[in-house]
């Protein structure tokens, strides 16, 4: 029998816990963040003001890095970046 | 002629759905009959989206979304990966892309017809931003022959939110690069 109304579940239902992270968002910009690790002085604020979590800490080496598979590419770390070490290219 | 049917994939903020809407005012204004409206979903700025066109001779009764497209054109390169912009295609369709590959290198096998045409760099040569809406109606003009490229631009100088005379020139000059491969 085809699955009818009766037998999904009732909405609104968040089916599984996380199930956002499922959703690459890294091809959504014309552009993407290249962070030039000799100039990173590791200050952070790339970290705090990016919208989508996507640039982490690296501990042992004090320095960030970006996930390619959820930035935007919206440029927000190049604009704060005090030391101009996150240069947006095309992708 | 008959009823031809336009299906554009963009990305939020590329244009898909304005130049649905520039490509049925054209098409109009050369004294046929067209509709343009967007598919209403979850569009947000980057996240895939699609808008409807249709071109014909006599009055368009329909309304439904298009589900069965003569062409499709694509705003963005890496659309190709997410989403199935050939699905429902009729045979002998043509497939316009923006991408700086060749038509050679994109699949379509119920094309008759596949175009490409770096509208990313054209855009952002000329309008500062990847805005590539306007360039690929120039590619659009040029794969299909459906409108005069000067109507397109005509329509573009009118219709364009902003930089009229700058997307008219995106659109001429993306006539001039597009690549057209007969399958």
């Amino acid at each position: 029998m085809k699955e009818g109304l009766r037998e999904l579940p009732p909405l609104p239902a968040i089916l599984d816990p996380g199930n956002s992270t499922r959703n690459k968002t890294g091809g959504w910009g014309a552009f993407k963040p290249n962070i030039d690790k000799n100039k990173c002085v590791y200050c952070l604020l790339c970290w705090i003001y990016c919208p989508d979590a996507a640039i982490s800490r690296l501990e042992e080496e004090n320095k960030v890095e970006v996930n390619y598979e959820y930035c935007k590419g919206c440029g927000i770390c190049s604009q704060v970046c005090p030391v101009k070490a996150i240069e947006m290219v095309r992708r | 002629m008959f009823l031809r049917e336009i299906r554009f994939h963009g990305r939020g903020g590329q244009g898909a759905v304005t130049a649905a809407q520039i490509l049925a005012d054209a098409v109009f204004r050369e004294g046929k009959y067209s509709q343009a409206f967007p598919f209403f979903g979850a569009e947000r700025r980057g996240a895939p989206v699609m808008a409807f066109a249709r071109i014909d001779d006599r009055p368009i009764r329909v309304r439904s979304h298009v589900y069965e497209p003569d062409y499709v054109v694509v705003l963005d390169p890496t659309l190709l990966e997410v989403v199935k912009v050939t699905e429902g295609m009729r045979e002998g369709g043509i497939l316009i892309v923006n991408t700086e590959r060749n038509p050679e290198d994109i699949a379509c096998e119920t094309c008759s017809k596949v175009a490409t045409v770096d509208a990313t760099t054209i855009a952002l040569d000329i309008l500062g931003v990847p805005i590539t809406n306007t360039a690929i109606l120039g590619a659009f003009a040029k794969a299909t022959g459906e409108v005069k490229i000067e109507t397109v631009l005509d329509s573009i100088r009118r219709m364009s939110p902003a930089k009229p005379e700058e997307n008219a020139r995106a659109a001429e000059r993306a006539y001039s690069e597009t690549k057209v491969l007969e399958v």
